[in-house]
C-alpha cells in the first residue's frame, strides 16, 4: 500500500468520524435550540391567555389551527405546575400522528380551576432540522471528495522528487560517479537527497579503496607465492635433498599452486561481483564450446569419456573471458568428477546451454552447490570449491539463470539465456 | 645474451637471476624504478624481465620509457595482477609477453628464449642438444640430420626440455606449460606421463640417446648424465 493511500485512508476515516460526531452534536444543539424556541412561543401563548383572563375574567375564545391547538379542562384542584414536553399526537387534518410540543399549565377564572394544554406542532422544526442535517451531510461528502482529489493530484506531484530519487538510486551502479540529486523545495526530500548524495560518495570512495585493496592484496600475496614456488624449484635441483625430501618439496609446490589459484579465483569473484567487466563483446557460444571441448579432448580420450555435442549457432553480447570461464568450469567439472568410460552430453540452443555428465558423486545439494567452498564430502579430487560459484556469479552478472538437476544418475547443469 | 631483471622482491630477484645465469645468460638485476632507468640508459640488453609494480614507480611507465628510447630489447612483464587490462596495456605499450606471478622459472626461461629468438632474426633458429636439432622457426626436429615427426604437444615438450636442460622440472610446471592454467586435473600427471613416454619412444626409435630421466616423486630432467 502506498504511503499516501495509507495516509488517505486514515485521514478519511478520521474525517468521517469527526464529521459524524460534529453532525450529531450539531443535530442535538439545533434540536435543543429549536425546542427552546417552540417553548418560548408556548410561553408567549400562556402569558397571552393569562393576560386575557386577567383583563376579561373569562377564558379566551380558542381558534385551533393545524399547527396549534389549545384545550381547557376544568379540574377540582388548582393546577399549579407548568409542564413542557414532547408527545406524539393524532393530527386529525393530516390523518397521522405527529410530534407535538405540549405546554400544560393551570389557571383560575372566577374560582373555577382549569388545566390548559397548548399543543404546537414540532413538524416544522423537524423539517428544518432534517434540512440542516442534509446540508451538513452534503458538505461532508463534498469536503471528502475534494480532499481525496486534491490528495491524489497534489500528493502525486509533491512526491515526484522522491520517485526521482528512487529512480536514480535504482539505476546507480558502482564505478560511476556518485549520485548528485538536485535540491527540492521540500525539506524532507532535501534531507533524503542530501543523505543519498553523501552515501553514494562514501560508497564510491570505499569501493575505490576496496579495489585498491584487492589489487594490493593480489600483489602482496602473489609475490611471496612466487618466492615460494621459485625457491622450491631451486631446492629441486639439489639431488641429495631431492632424494630425501621429494614428497615435502612436491607438497610445498602443490600447496603454493593451490593457494595461488584460490587467490586468483577469489579476486575474479570479487571483480565479477563488483561488475568490473563490460558485457559488450560479441561471442559465439557454439564456437567457444567446440574450441574448449577440443582443447580438453585429449583428457577425455585418456579417460575414455564419451562426449556428445549438439549445438546450433548462438551469438550473444557478452564477455569473451567470462564466457570462457563458464564453459571451461562446467566442462572441467564434468570431466573431473566423471569416471572411466563415462559420458558427457552438451546441448546448446537459442534459449539454453545444458551440460550433463555421469559421475562418481551422488546427487548434490542444490541449495548449497553454488555456495563458496561447498564441496561434496565424497569429493576425492582437489578443487578449490569456487568454480561453480564463479559460474553462478558470471551468469548473474549477465542476467542468465543457472540451475542444477540430478536425473537418471546424471548431473545436469542448465544455463537459461 | 644479456638480460636485465627488474624485480623489487629480493629473494624472487635472486631466484630469477640464479636460474637464468644457470641457463647461460648474463644477468644484471635491479630492484627499483630509478636504478632500472639508469641501467637502461647506459646499457643495451637482449631482454628485460620487468615487474610492473615497483615501490618507486609503475613498470608500465618504465616500459614507455624504454620504447621512447627506441631500444629494441625484448620485454617480458611479470606481474602479480592477473588483470586483462594490465596485460592489454602492457602489450600495447610494446611488451612481448606477460607472465603472472607465481610462475615457474622454466616457464620464464622458455618465454625469454622465445622472445630472443623472435628479436634476433639474423641469429640462428636452430636449437641443438647433442644429436637432437630443433628448427624453432619451422617447428621441425631432426635426429642425426634425419627428420623426426612429433605431435604438437611432443614438440612443445621437447623444446621445453631442451631450453631447461639439466634442470629438475616438476610435473606441475610441465603440465602448466603444455595445457595452460585451466588444467588442474589431478590425473593430468598420468596424462603427462603418456606424452613423455611417447616422446621418449620416438626419440629412441630415431636413434637418440635416452636423455629424459624420471625424477621420482617430482618430475623429469633432460640431461646427458
Amino acid at each position: 500500500m502506498k504511503l499516501f493511500s495509507k495516509y488517505n485512508r486514515i485521514n478519511i476515516i478520521a474525517s468521517i468520524l469527526i464529521f459524524l460526531g460534529g453532525c450529531l452534536a450539531f443535530y442535538f444543539v439545533m434540536d435543543y435550540v429549536l425546542i427552546k424556541q417552540l417553548d418560548e412561543a408556548l410561553e408567549t401563548e400562556e402569558s397571552e391567555i393569562v393576560q386575557y383572563v386577567q383583563s376579561h375574567n373569562s377564558l379566551p375564545e380558542i381558534v385551533n389551527t393545524n399547527d396549534q391547538q389549545t384545550y381547557f379542562v376544568e379540574v377540582a384542584e388548582p393546577f399549579s405546575k407548568t409542564i413542557y414536553h414532547s408527545k406524539k399526537l393524532w393530527n386529525k387534518s393530516e390523518q397521522e400522528s405527529e410530534w407535538m410540543r405540549q405546554l400544560i399549565f393551570g389557571i383560575t377564572v372566577s374560582n373555577r380551576h382549569y388545566q390548559i394544554t397548548v399543543n404546537k406542532s414540532q413538524e416544522e422544526t423537524k423539517g428544518f432540522l432534517q434540512l440542516i442535517v442534509l446540508i451538513a451531510a452534503t458538505m461532508i461528502a463534498l469536503i471528502l471528495i475534494a480532499g481525496y482529489i486534491i490528495n491524489r493530484v497534489v500528493l502525486k506531484r509533491l512526491w515526484q522528487p522522491f520517485y526521482n530519487s528512487i529512480h536514480s538510486i535504482s539505476n546507480y551502479q558502482l564505478q560511476q560517479q556518485a549520485i548528485q540529486l538536485p535540491s527540492t523545495p521540500i525539506e524532507e526530500f532535501n534531507l533524503l537527497n542530501h543523505t543519498i548524495n553523501q552515501m553514494t560518495a562514501r560508497v564510491e570512495k570505499d569501493y575505490q579503496t576496496l579495489k585498491a585493496f584487492t589489487g594490493n592484496a593480489a600483489h602482496e600475496m602473489q609475490t611471496p607465492l612466487a618466492v615460494i614456488s621459485t625457491n622450491t624449484e631451486s631446492l629441486m635441483q639439489d639431488e641429495t635433498v631431492l632424494k630425501l625430501h621429494h614428497t615435502t618439496i612436491s607438497t610445498i609446490e602443490e600447496a603454493a599452486k593451490r593457494l595461488s589459484r584460490l587467490n586468483q579465483s577469489l579476486l575474479l569473484l570479487t571483480k565479477i561481483e563488483n561488475r568490473r567487466f563490460d558485457l559488450t563483446e560479441k561471442i559465439q557460444w557454439d564456437e567457444l564450446i567446440q574450441k574448449r571441448a577440443s582443447e580438453l579432448n585429449e583428457l577425455m580420450v585418456s579417460q575414455n569419456i564419451h562426449l556428445s555435442i549438439d549445438t546450433v549457432p548462438v551469438t550473444a553480447v557478452f564477455h569473451q573471458h567470462l564466457a570462457d570461464i563458464i564453459v571451461s568450469n562446467l566442462l572441467g567439472n564434468a570431466i573431473r568428477y566423471n569416471y572411466q568410460s563415462g559420458s558427457i552430453d552438451i546441448q546448446l540452443n537459442k534459449s539454453a546451454f545444458t551440460i550433463s555428465n555421469t559421475s562418481t558423486l551422488p546427487s548434490l545439494d542444490e541449495t548449497r552447490i553454488f555456495n563458496r567452498f561447498y564441496r561434496h564430502p565424497e569429493t576425492k579430487v582437489d578443487g578449490n570449491g569456487l568454480g561453480l560459484s564463479i559460474v553462478q556469479q558470471v551468469c548473474h552478472a549477465a542476467g542468465y539463470t543457472i540451475s542444477y538437476q540430478y536425473n537418471n544418475n546424471r548431473h545436469i547443469f542448465t544455463i537459461h539465456f | 645474451m644479456k638480460l636485465l631483471i627488474i624485480e623489487d622482491e629480493p629473494s624472487l630477484n635472486k631466484s630469477i637471476v640464479d636460474y637464468l645465469t644457470d641457463r647461460q645468460y648474463l644477468c644484471e638485476s635491479v630492484s627499483s624504478y630509478a636504478a632500472a632507468v639508469e641501467k637502461i640508459e647506459c646499457y643495451q640488453y637482449d631482454c628485460i624481465v620487468l615487474d610492473i609494480m615497483l615501490p618507486d614507480g609503475n613498470g608500465l611507465k618504465l616500459l614507455e620509457h624504454i620504447k621512447a628510447n627506441k631500444q629494441s630489447e625484448g620485454i617480458i612483464i611479470i606481474s602479480a595482477r592477473n588483470e586483462l587490462e594490465d596485460k592489454v596495456a602492457g602489450i600495447e605499450l610494446g611488451a612481448d609477453d606477460y607472465l603472472t606471478k607465481p610462475f615457474h622459472l622454466p616457464e620464464l626461461s622458455v618465454r625469454i628464449a622465445a622472445i630472443i629468438r623472435r628479436k634476433n632474426l639474423q641469429g640462428s633458429n636452430l636449437l641443438a642438444f647433442e644429436e637432437i636439432e630443433m628448427d624453432v622457426l619451422g617447428k621441425a626436429v631432426a635426429i642425426n640430420n634425419r627428420a623426426l615427426v612429433l605431435t604438437r604437444k611432443e614438440y612443445d615438450l621437447l623444446l621445453y626440455f631442451i631450453i631447461n636442460k639439466n634442470r629438475v622440472l616438476s610435473k606441475n610446471a610441465i603440465a602448466e606449460h603444455l595445457w595452460g592454467d585451466d588444467m588442474d586435473m589431478a590425473d593430468n600427471h598420468d596424462f603427462l606421463y603418456t606424452h613423455v613416454k611417447n616422446l621418449r619412444k620416438k626419440l629412441l626409435q630415431a636413434g637418440a640417446k635416452d636423455y629424459i630421466k624420471s625424477i621420482y616423486g617430482i618430475g623429469y630432467k633432460f640431461s646427458i648424465a
